[in-house]
Parts: C-alpha cells; structure tokens; sequence
C-alpha cells in the first residue's frame, strides 16, 4: 500500500460546501503537489497554483492530468514573488491551503 | 503572515473569496486500527507547529480588526493519512531527515523515530492487516474582502 492522503475526501468536500468554482479563476497558494488542485480544477475556469518547492511543483506537472492542461498551471513561486508581478483584483477565489 | 493577507486582498476581486484551510491547533493523532476499530491511539511527537498557527490565528485576528476581511462560513473537518506503516508515515511527511546516518541527529527527531518504531510494533502486533493513520483535524473559513476595501487603500 502507498500513502493516501485523505481518501475520504473529507478536505474536497469541506472546500465544495463552501465554493462554487465553477467559471472561477482560482489562485492556490502553497499547492505542493497538486493533491488539492486536482479535486476542485475540474469545475475552474482556470487555476494557478503556486508552491516555493521545486521537486513539489515538478511532480504536480508530472502528474497534471490531460483534461486539466488547459485550465491549470503550475509555478514555482513563493506567494511574495508571484504578487508582487500580478495585478490587482486578478482572482474570483484564493485558496491560502496548509501555509501557516 | 498580515502582509501576505493584505495582498492577497489585493489580488481578489471585489465580489472574490478568500478560502483559509489550516489545521486546528491541536496535536494530531496517530492511529493504529485493524479494519474500522482502533486499537492504539498517540498524539504525534513531532507536532511542533503549534506556535506557528498561534501567529497565524493573531494574523487574521488583526486583517478582521482592520476590516480588511469579513468570515461568511466556516467549518471543521477530519484529515487522515493512511499509510501501511509508521515508517512510510513518517517518510511521506517528512517529518525526520532523509540522512539516516547523519549523526548530529537531534534529540527531538530521536524521540520522534523511537515513538514511531514502538507504533509500528504496535501495528504489527496488531495482525497483517492492521494499518496506522495520521489524523489531523482542520477548519476551513470562507472569507469575503470588506466592502470597506476601497476606503483602507
């Protein structure tokens, strides 16, 4: 048996009681390997996720499914560098997950 | 953690949500269970975080003082890491470093190898098939940026 990280998608569910995503651009912040991203993209209209980790962000690329190409993107970023090249009033949703 | 909350207010449109998921400021719990019943349960020992989620429940404390940000929902959920032992546990978190024969190991991460190594006994004593979780519990809150933005910037 590998690891899995909540099969009862406890997390998806809590996040889906409270988000619409649908048609939404979304940005996460510290999305690590993409574990979360992949639950919600689905109903995005686009998804940028950024993490500071490299190995982390090169296996959410990896593993980027087909269907999601289009529609999410992955950098390597700490949240300080990605705001500070982004404009103002970008996002219809942040999702700020596990980064205390 | 403040500044990082004041641009991400930036970011979101004016109709925007921010979603905060963090852990509860609790130790999370190690679980030995065979099928559905549990039969060993010990507070993680490398739980050591605590004080980081104190600073950032001040943080939001602070951006809901300044009405940067209103909560419109919460809740609280259970988080699990399933994994076949306490040893692939602890690799997959990372919790310990990767060297296992660095010798400048630290006390803190010898104790933490050891109540793992016992937890494991525990599991293999257990039967085949009994398998260890890692449970956290977290809060999500859905947060909207105050009408007032315009006024604070």
């Amino acid at each position: 048996m590998t690891v899995r990280v909540d099969p009862e998608n406890n997390e998806t569910r809590a996040l889906l009681d409270l988000v619409d995503f649908t048609g939404k651009h979304v940005l996460e912040i510290g999305c690590g390997d993409g574990r979360l991203t992949w639950r919600y993209a689905v109903w995005a209209e686009h998804v940028t996720a950024i993490d500071p980790k490299a190995d982390a962000i090169s296996r959410a690329k990896e593993n980027l499914p087909d269907e999601l190409k289009s529609r999410v993107e992955f950098h390597q970023f700490t949240f300080e560098e990605f705001s500070a090249a982004s404009e103002p009033s970008s996002f219809d949703t942040v999702i700020f997950s596990w980064s205390f | 953690m403040v500044h990082t909350l004041e641009e991400i207010q930036r970011l979101l449109k004016s109709d925007g949500c921010l979603i905060d998921i963090q852990p509860l400021i609790e130790a999370p719990l190690l679980k030995v269970y065979q099928r559905d019943p549990e039969v060993f349960v010990e507070p993680d020992p490398s739980y050591d975080y605590e004080e980081d989620l104190r600073q950032a429940d001040a943080a939001l404390t602070q951006v809901f003082r300044r009405g940067l940000f209103v909560i419109e929902e919460r809740s609280k959920f259970d988080f699990l890491t399933h994994g076949s032992s306490a040893q692939e546990l602890l690799a997959f978190w990372g919790k310990t470093r990767a060297d296992d024969n660095n010798t400048e190991e630290d006390s803190a991460e010898q104790h933490i190898k050891q109540v793992y190594n016992r937890i494991e006994e525990i599991r293999q004593a257990a039967g085949p098939e009994a398998e260890i979780a890692l449970h956290e519990r977290a809060r999500v809150i859905r947060l909207a940026p105050n009408l007032r933005k315009e006024e604070l910037t």
